[in-house]
């Protein structure tokens, strides 16, 4: 079966998302977990360029897709100022161990 | 006009909650200001929305599909509900600013009581069941919230959880009913299934019919569930006349009403209801009888003018039911204001420690007369009328057995009021307990509340005639005030009920001489004074829920690895459902 | 067609070796190569403006974001056990994403429709006003956000609580 362009940019969504969430469920790494964040949002990024391109609505698509851009970085700029505060506050950046909310 | 009107009535005590968080205790005179202003002006929004009630959609916020149109309709039913509501809701906060005078935390007292204000509102004024669904847990949280509001006192602490998970427990009967509904009729809005109940088949609409059934017994305080409202009494007073005498319970018998044209035809709802009723209304006729705590006494009292309305309404009364609600919100709320105003001053809830209390708070006393009359059913004040309506629609409507119980429990509410009067007020003292009348707050607060008991009846042709035109599912013969009113006092029926109710103030009176059947009597007081063997069964819920919640605890690990699966497993679980169902 | 497939390809490779590095500085790096082939992509299905944005944004900013947190914070070297098997992290991944792909496929046609010029801002303005409100509001949150969370350190009185 010839793969369509379709196809194959939907094989490349589902990819990143496989990619991020079997990060999430394997790293400890605080910063790796904010690595497997950015990882599932480019993937939501494509998905939703490709959704806006097969309906004819590519700036639609695009509008959803910024909005998911900033709320990504947004995420990773949270996520490692906190990276930051944890690493000196708590000694570790385990998120095993990192179970308790209080110091 | 009717939408913005309802935008009002919901979005200023919000708004004011959010006003008093914000400004904070360290101005607390602040925060009594703003709490009072914003529930006053929400009663007058509700009130200017009495002209422009119609049975059409008031107010319609589009949410694009997922979860329907969140629609407010303004209809009799829910406009004379929504105007208790918020007027005796300002009547509270007014009180309050003499009761809690001096208590830490107050933003959160107030902030909760008018976010409780307009959940309330919205409740009634909404129909979509969705959202229903929401306001009706929103009354719960504050409802739980202000009753543990003393949060160092264990027993307040206890009080407001068992009230939450009680209600709760019936609360899983509203969401299977409105699922249940949903899925058959693909849309939220009440108006469709209440003028299509066929919809649904047999079968399932007698589950959504039961499942509201207990949802409106657990958060009415009806049997099996009357054990949560008397330990909720650990709430500060102004929040029992409001939350527990006034609002919020009524929300059940608000349900049943809302729903009794969909539900009549099930097979047995009608007699379940009129069973359910009738027993609690005996019930806690009796433990009213026995109790001495005086906001006890109040609060079984309510529980059973609750049995009297689902009484009314099992027997198809609807607005008689309706009617009652509205009188009996004005002097249960003028009595336990006036409750408050004596607990406040002397420091005791126990009646044993008073007596005599008359001679000190002359104005209290008199006001709690007015509250005692219409509650054991004495002619002019209101709740003589409403009671009247309510027995004849059961007579006319309902089983006869019904009947003569519920005039018994007529002249048990007559014996313990006038026993409770006695004992707070009349004869000499106890013990030295000093008390004195009511601050001007107070005396605010009380005075509209006793005025109204004697004129609430004449409300009743406006609102007959207003639920006849906006409600037009319900069967209501609307005449007017005067018919209404002349048509009770011409009944045989009425001569046969207020015999019984002197009977009841004369067993007090004569007390001495009835020693001897008051001991016969003993064992059934002893029961009664055990709720019957009922706190076992709400006692059981409780433990039974926190022992489930312990259970559940351990797998909250914390552990971002297992979280993440425990998501991913979930996500795949929701797949394979939608692959196997197609 | 054979570019897009190299492309994306390549964003897949890089992906995945982001996750596999063992030095948080390398991982970083990856993704910005990543996040760069996705703006490429991006950019050859037809939307110019989110391929400039993605590339600034995230091959520029969260790339320097990560270095500067990484040279701060540091690295451990005693994380590569991780807490569940690999073989079952596979396997629930495999199982979920792929069934959500296939649950997908049919619904996708094969064809890829010709392009309609648009501008990105019309778009946004006119249509999903509301969403460029939120997306103010979002900034202006993680900014406080990140406000509240790096002066940790300054207020040693815990502030007084609200009611």
């Amino acid at each position: 079966m010839t793969l369509s362009l379709v196809s194959l940019v939907f094989i490349a969504v589902i990819g990143l998302l496989a990619i991020g969430l079997y990060a999430l469920l394997v790293v400890r790494h605080l910063i790796k977990v904010v690595v497997a964040l950015q990882i599932l949002a480019k993937g939501a990024i494509l998905g939703f360029i490709l959704a806006g391109r097969i309906n004819g609505q590519i700036g639609l698509g695009e509008s959803l897709a910024l909005t998911i851009i900033i709320v990504d970085t947004i995420v990773a700029v949270i996520g490692l100022s906190l990276a930051v505060q944890i690493r000196h506050h708590m000694g570790t950046l385990d998120v095993n161990a990192l179970t308790r909310l209080r110091r | 006009m009717a939408n913005f009107l309802i935008l009002l009535i919901l979005g200023l005590p919000w708004l004011g909650a959010l006003l008093v968080w914000w400004v904070s205790d360290k101005r607390s005179k602040a925060q009594t200001v703003l709490a009072v202003l914003f529930s006053v002006l929400a009663g007058a929004a509700s009130l200017m929305l009495i002209p422009f009630a119609s049975e059409s959609v008031a107010l319609n916020i589009p949410l694009g599909g997922a979860f329907g149109d969140f629609t407010f309709v303004a209809d009799g039913l829910g406009v004379y509900l929504a105007v208790i509501a918020t007027i005796i809701g300002s009547l509270a906060v007014i009180f309050s600013v003499d009761y809690m005078r001096g208590e830490a935390q107050l933003g959160r007292y107030y902030a909760l009581v008018l976010f409780f204000i307009g959940g309330m509102a919205g409740l009634v004024l909404t129909s979509n069941l969705l959202l229903m669904f929401v306001f009706w847990e929103i009354t719960a949280l504050c409802s739980y919230a202000l009753i543990s509001f003393h949060s160092d006192d264990p027993k307040a602490v206890y009080g407001g959880i068992k009230a939450l998970i009680v209600t709760q427990f019936g609360g899983i009967g509203l969401l299977a009913g409105a699922l249940l509904i949903y899925s058959y009729s693909d849309n939220y809005d009440l108006q469709a299934f209440i003028a299509n109940p066929q919809i649904l088949p047999p079968s399932v609409l007698a589950v959504a019919a039961f499942g509201f059934l207990v949802a409106a017994a657990a958060k009415s305080a009806q049997f099996p569930f009357q054990t949560w409202l008397p330990d909720a009494m650990e709430a500060p007073t102004p929040i029992s006349a409001l939350i527990h005498a006034a609002t919020m319970v009524n929300a059940g018998v608000y349900l049943l009403a809302r729903f009794y044209p969909a539900f009549e035809n099930v097979p047995g709802w009608r007699e379940a209801v009129v069973v359910v009723g009738v027993v609690t209304a005996l019930m806690a006729a009796l433990m009213a009888l026995v109790s001495n705590d005086l906001k006890r006494v109040l609060a079984y009292s309510t529980v059973s003018q609750l049995g009297y309305m689902v009484y009314a309404i099992g027997a198809g009364g609807v607005f008689a039911s309706q009617f009652h609600l509205m009188s009996h919100s004005v002097f249960k709320a003028l009595l336990f204001l006036a409750a408050g105003a004596v607990i406040h001053s002397v420091g005791t809830r126990d009646m044993r420690q008073m007596g005599g209390l008359g001679v000190q708070m002359p104005l209290v006393r008199t006001v709690f007369a007015i509250g005692a009359l219409a509650l054991a059913g004495i002619p002019i004040l209101n709740g003589f009328w409403s009671k009247e309506l309510i027995l004849e629609a059961g007579y006319t409507h309902g089983p006869l057995w019904a009947w003569i119980v519920m005039v018994v429990c007529a002249g048990l509410t007559a014996l313990y009021t006038f026993r409770c009067f006695w004992l707070v007020f009349a004869g000499k003292p106890r013990s030295s307990l000093n008390g004195h009348d009511a601050g001007t707050a107070m005396k605010v607060a009380l005075i509209p509340l006793a005025v109204g008991a004697f004129l609430t009846e004449l409300l009743a042709g406006p609102f007959a005639h207003l639920m006849k035109s906006t409600v037009p599912s319900i069967e209501i013969e609307a005449e007017t005030t005067l018919l209404v009113l002349g048509e009770v006092v011409t009944t045989p029926l009425t001569l046969v009920v207020l015999a019984v109710v002197a009977l009841g103030l004369a067993a007090w009176w004569w007390r001495e001489k009835l020693a001897g059947l008051s001991s016969a009597l003993a064992e059934v007081g002893r029961a009664a004074a055990d709720s019957f063997g009922f706190e076992v069964v709400n006692r059981g819920i409780v433990i039974g829920t926190n022992w489930l919640a312990e259970k559940l605890r351990h797998t909250q690990t914390g552990l971002l690895n297992w979280n993440i699966l425990g998501i991913a497993a979930g996500f795949l679980l929701v797949l394979i459902i939608l692959v196997i169902g197609g | 067609m054979v570019w897009f497939i190299l492309i994306m390809a390549g964003m897949l490779i890089c992906a995945a070796m982001a996750v596999v590095a063992r030095r948080l500085l390398v991982s970083a790096i990856w993704l910005a190569i990543a996040s760069a082939l996705l703006a490429l992509l991006i950019y050859l299905l037809g939307a110019p403006e989110l391929a400039v944005i993605e590339l600034s944004v995230g091959a520029g900013l969260v790339t320097v974001l990560f270095v500067f947190a990484i040279s701060i914070a540091g690295e451990e070297s005693n994380m590569q056990q991780s807490l569940l098997p690999k073989w079952l992290a596979g396997i629930v991944v495999l199982v979920s994403i792929g069934l959500t792909g296939w649950l997908c496929l049919p619904d996708l046609g094969f064809n890829m429709p010709q392009l309609v010029p648009t501008r990105l801002s019309t778009v946004l303005w006119e249509l999903r006003g509301a969403d460029v409100i939120l997306q103010v509001i979002l900034i202006f949150a993680g900014v406080l956000g990140v406000l509240g969370l790096l002066s940790d350190e300054q207020s040693t009185v815990p502030k007084e609580r609200d009611a």
